[in-house]
């Protein structure tokens, strides 16, 4: 297998790595692209909760009393606003993409643009859907 | 495959590698589809979860059971399962070094993603069409 | 696992604070990486003063002063000293850029200087830049024609000329590729923003007939498609080319081939 910093000499015989995630400068569009990232991997896992709740009300086994109170619980309100919050952050993310994958976007001032709207687009979202849920 | 202990590789050949793959733009189609389908089918799914907030069992019942709602959340989930399987393959590739390792991770991503889906689809059948 | 931490015998602590130049008015710190393969140490920082009355503006300036008047084993490439060799890449204040166009009023003081980012160190501030060379030779930089040569030139409309732009001026200073956390984790078989912007000046060239093999060599998972438009290459580039815009341009190609 390939490795980065390849050499068949052992590591002290070897030379060093420069630093790099430990000094590099954090940018608005760096942050925002592991937060796509993280948010993914979230979300990710996230689709057990569905899955459980619809299991629960197909009457699949799980009692669906119990995960309607898990749900409502303070716990459970929490992860879903998070869930929520990673869900609107991500499809934010993904239109920030489709932006850039058309070629647009990329000079200094747009770029930057895209990233403080793309996290300002999921808080107010992420607010909208909770707003909408209480109403609903 | 070169093995760190013996061979010394030349820098062409340690860019070469095993050559080309030969794939890639199905993966990048795959996400852009995936993603274009499911910005309005998670407007829909929101909404669909904004209304059972404060259902109870036979509402949620009858709300997931309606066609309309029982067709989107299948569309949903099958576009989400598949653009998160191909989204963790991503981070699988980049992240994980070890051939082993990584084909484990591949295998466990596909599992995973493929139960969530069918296990989810099979919810929201049985909600429409078994009492 | 991608090493996220340094390996042990990149690990760098605090270093050698050199004296401070007399009857200096105006002085700025520099913390500059240190690593010398004679002396079987781990890197460390040193301290430098530099009298900022006795020395030109920019960075570089300030590491020659240090190695005339302070301490002569610093080791940096540099040539040029305007901005065209690339020579003097490296990381100024947590950005890759090239030291002789940094100016040392843009940078707060104290003013860090490391190499470029992971990549095995030579000596000092000077990395091993073979493989990012070998990539940059992969992805054939020369023109592929079948048609017989002309008499004189091959043909070229300025329209066609000007799509050009933007992509011929790389000067191979390596700051957009070492800035790239996707060439960081899996750089040697991801070719990095600088080799792709180059694959991208030959594929859009007009004169070209080999794109379709271009394309071929780049359809890969990790070639092309360890970019995740994370645009640090775009924000590094002292020149101000765009990597990040030539790659989605490619991916565009890509996909435009198989629809």
């Amino acid at each position: 297998m390939a490795e980065a910093n390849y050499s068949p000499l052992p590591i002290e015989q070897r030379r060093p790595l420069s630093p790099h995630i430990q000094i590099y400068r954090w940018s608005a569009t760096m942050v925002v692209s592991i937060f796509h990232r993280a948010t993914g991997v979230a979300l990710y896992v996230g689709t057990l909760l569905l899955t459980v709740y619809l299991l629960a009300a197909a009457g699949g086994g799980v009692a669906f009393a119990d995960v309607s109170r898990f749900f409502g619980s303070l716990i459970g309100q929490v992860i879903l606003f998070g869930y929520t919050f990673a869900l609107m952050l991500h499809v934010c993310g993904g239109l920030r993409h489709a932006v850039w994958e058309a070629a647009r976007g990329f000079e200094p001032g747009a770029r930057n643009a895209l990233a403080w709207g793309s996290l300002i687009g999921a808080v107010v979202l992420t607010a909208l859907a909770w707003a909408g849920a209480y109403l609903l | 495959m070169p093995k760190p202990d013996s061979i010394v590789q030349t820098p062409r050949a340690r860019v070469k590698y095993l050559g080309v793959a030969r794939s890639g733009t199905e993966t990048l189609w795959a996400i852009r589809l995936t993603s274009f389908a499911l910005l309005p089918l998670t407007i829909a799914f929101v909404v669909i979860v904004a209304m059972l907030g404060k259902a109870d069992l036979a509402s949620a019942r009858a709300l997931l059971g309606a066609p309309l709602v029982a067709i989107l959340m299948i569309l949903f989930v099958l576009a989400s399962v598949w653009h998160m399987a191909e989204g963790m393959r991503s981070v699988i590739a980049d992240y994980i070094r070890h051939q082993h390792m990584r084909e484990l991770a591949l295998m466990a991503n596909f599992c995973f993603a493929a139960g969530v889906g069918l296990v989810c689809v099979f919810a929201v059948l049985r909600l429409s069409f078994v009492q | 696992m991608a090493e996220i931490a340094l390996p042990k015998n990149s690990v760098y602590g605090p270093g050698k604070i050199w004296p401070k130049p007399a009857n200096a008015k105006r002085l700025t710190e520099f913390q500059i990486y240190r690593w010398n393969p004679d002396d079987g140490l781990n890197p460390q920082i040193d301290t430098f003063y530099v009298d900022l009355d006795d020395c030109g503006p920019m960075v570089l300036d300030a590491l020659l002063y240090i190695k005339n008047r302070i301490d002569p084993t610093l080791t940096l490439r540099r040539s040029c000293r305007e901005g065209i060799c690339g020579s003097c890449a490296m990381n100024i204040d947590g950005q890759n850029t090239l030291a002789c166009t940094k100016a040392i009023d843009e940078v707060k003081a104290p003013v860090k200087i490391f190499p470029l980012p992971h990549m095995p160190v030579v000596k000092d501030l000077v990395p091993d830049l073979t493989h990012f060379y070998a990539q940059h030779a992969s992805i054939e930089p020369w023109l592929k024609t079948e048609t017989p040569a002309p008499e004189k030139e091959w043909l070229q409309s300025p329209g066609d000329r000007s799509k050009l732009d933007g992509l011929y001026e790389c000067i191979l200073c390596a700051c957009c590729s070492t800035s790239c956390p996707s060439y960081w984790w899996n750089g040697d078989r991801y070719l990095g923003p600088s080799a792709l912007l180059q694959a991208y000046r030959w594929l859009i060239d007009s004169r070209d007939e080999g794109t379709g093999e271009r394309l071929d060599e780049l359809e890969d998972p990790f070639r092309l498609y360890r970019c995740h438009t994370i645009m640090n290459c775009a924000r590094a580039c002292p020149k101000g080319l765009n990597p990040a815009k030539a790659i989605a341009e490619i991916k565009n190609m890509m996909v435009a081939r198989q629809a």
